[in-house]
């Protein structure tokens, strides 16, 4: 089927574009669903000086190199907002906005954080008269004006700092008490010694003014409680992200309250075969490098579990023979000698039982599906149907003889 | 398709000479909203042939025609009928929207 695919990733940042260089180069048909423009938010960055191997690069050009890799081996781009997920069965199903269905053995959610809204009044009404998000973008049409910008993490002091080679004045509202800002301290050395910006402290804003365009924002001290009118025409709102997970609510993924999915070292998420990465995942570090870490190990968690399913698909549920599953652990001795005699058994008994052995170390998916609980275990399985199950080996030499 | 850039003395024949009912995205090559709203036009630019035209104005390339407008930020879709302003929308804009508004100026 045309739209049926090894592995399906969906976001084409950091964290799907190198799950999406892993996917292809293990041969696996992969798809990378894109929605906006390859590489995601780190497009917004202008300068990435931390990425191994690159001293200075601006964002696009980095996500340029990374798909530039990535179609090198072979995957596909489709550009397309999911909408819809279906994950409930081993071949799972994902649609797109436009109604388009694609079905795929595993499924890698990449799809990143969008800025988080502070839901004030006026925010909404006078976003692009004034109220902006990015200032690679935005920050030109202030040449010579008063700007507000709300945060104090990395992104709101260097986007501050940018905006001020064309405002006149960048005034920063800052949470915390005077001299504290979140971003890193080279950034916050030089922005507290701009002479193009100032600072508020201990305050937040609760609207932005205007009619037609931004006029000004109500600031409001935490610590005495007033309010003041600081009159502007424009604010920047760097409050930090929210993954953008949104569609995922009915999925049965397992997230967190603000939208993040756990995720095991593997990447695995709670449904079997579904992976998250990068700013989806509950994690300590949303970088640029840690997203491509979790992409690479997410995309060869996949590949072994798609080895895994195709593995049984083949040889066990298309078997004409009656198949032994026998859950074992290859370390173990007593495992082993296990092996040795039900192999003999079966050959001296005639009963030309296909035997296949699964390795608890590394099935863990095989193992769940058949609620093993004690090993080694013996499945009996006739056309993938399971007809018997004998525990231990006594019981096991009985039960076939 | 990808849509027609116009050039500020282009901008002055479609808009206010022709009177095409119309909408002009103003966009910028390093705006990753624009990047996806740029799409959604070019995706309904066909089923509105002859009807409904649809542009692109670069900011970079264009200053004087953001300063016109006055506007605070891209991307912004701006709608125009008989050399009339009819509003503009702002930001991360979707298909229904833009529909919509060109159902109201088509009308």
């Amino acid at each position: 089927m045309a739209n049926s695919y090894d592995l399906i990733i969906i976001g084409g940042g950091p964290g799907g574009l190198s799950a999406a260089i892993y996917g292809g180069r293990a041969k696996l048909k992969t798809l990378v669903i894109n929605k906006g423009a390859i590489g995601g938010l780190v497009n917004t960055t202008r300068e990435i000086v931390n990425y191994p191997g690159y001293g200075q690069i601006s964002g696009p050009d980095l996500m340029k190199d990374f798909k530039k890799h990535a179609e090198t081996f072979g995957v596909e781009f489709l550009k397309g907002e999911v909408t819809q997920t279906n994950f409930s069965q081993t071949e799972k199903k994902v649609v797109t906005k436009k109604g388009q269905e694609f079905l795929a053995k595993a499924v890698i959610v990449a799809c990143g954080s969008e800025p988080r809204l502070l839901n004030i009044p006026g925010e909404k009404r006078l976003r692009g008269m004034g109220v902006a998000y990015c200032a690679t973008c935005d920050a030109e049409f202030f040449e010579g004006e008063d700007v507000v910008v709300v945060g104090s993490g990395d992104q709101a002091i260097e986007e501050g700092m940018f905006i001020t080679k064309f405002a006149r004045k960048v005034t920063v509202i800052v949470l915390h008490d005077e001299g504290i800002l979140d971003c890193n301290k080279v950034s916050a050395e030089k922005a507290l010694n701009h002479e193009k910006m100032e600072f508020i402290w201990n305050s937040t804003i609760e609207e932005v003014v205007g009619k037609e365009n931004v006029e000004g924002v109500k600031i409001k001290n935490l610590k005495t409680g007033s309010t003041s009118e600081l009159s502007c025409q424009g604010v920047f709102f760097f409050v930090g992200m929210v993954p953008s997970t949104g569609y995922l609510k009915d999925s049965g993924i397992a997230m967190d309250k603000r939208g993040y999915i756990p995720v095991n070292e593997l990447m695995e998420t709670n449904l079997e075969g579904v992976y998250a990465v990068g700013d989806n995942r509950v994690k300590y570090l949303r970088q640029v490098v840690s997203a491509a870490g979790d992409g690479a190990t997410a995309a060869v968690a996949a590949e072994r579990y798609i080895e895994e399913v195709n593995d049984f698909n083949n040889n066990v549920l298309q078997s004409d023979k009656k198949v032994l599953l026998l859950f074992f652990n290859a370390q173990d001795n007593e495992s082993l000698k296990y092996r040795a005699a039900l192999e003999e058994l079966n050959e001296k008994s005639g009963t030309d039982y296909k035997i296949l052995c699964v390795d608890m170390a590394t099935k863990k998916n095989l193992a769940e599906k058949y609620a093993i609980k004690t090993i080694p275990s013996v499945v009996v399985l006739e056309k993938g149907t399971e007809i018997n199950r004998l525990e231990g080996l006594e019981e096991s030499l009985e039960g076939l003889t | 398709m990808s849509l027609k850039q116009l050039s500020a003395a282009g901008f002055e024949e479609v808009i206010y000479d022709n009177g095409e009912p119309c909408v002009v995205i103003f966009s910028r090559k390093e705006c990753h909203v624009c990047k996806e709203v740029v799409p959604v036009l070019e995706e309904l630019q066909p089923k509105y042939e002859n009807k409904f035209g649809f542009y692109y104005v670069d900011v970079e390339e264009d200053k004087a025609l953001f300063q016109r407008f006055s506007l605070k930020g891209v991307p912004q879709l701006l709608y125009f009928k008989d050399g009339e302003y009819h509003g503009k929308q702002a930001g991360k804009v979707e298909e229904d929207q833009v529909e919509e508004r060109i159902a109201d100026i088509l009308e």
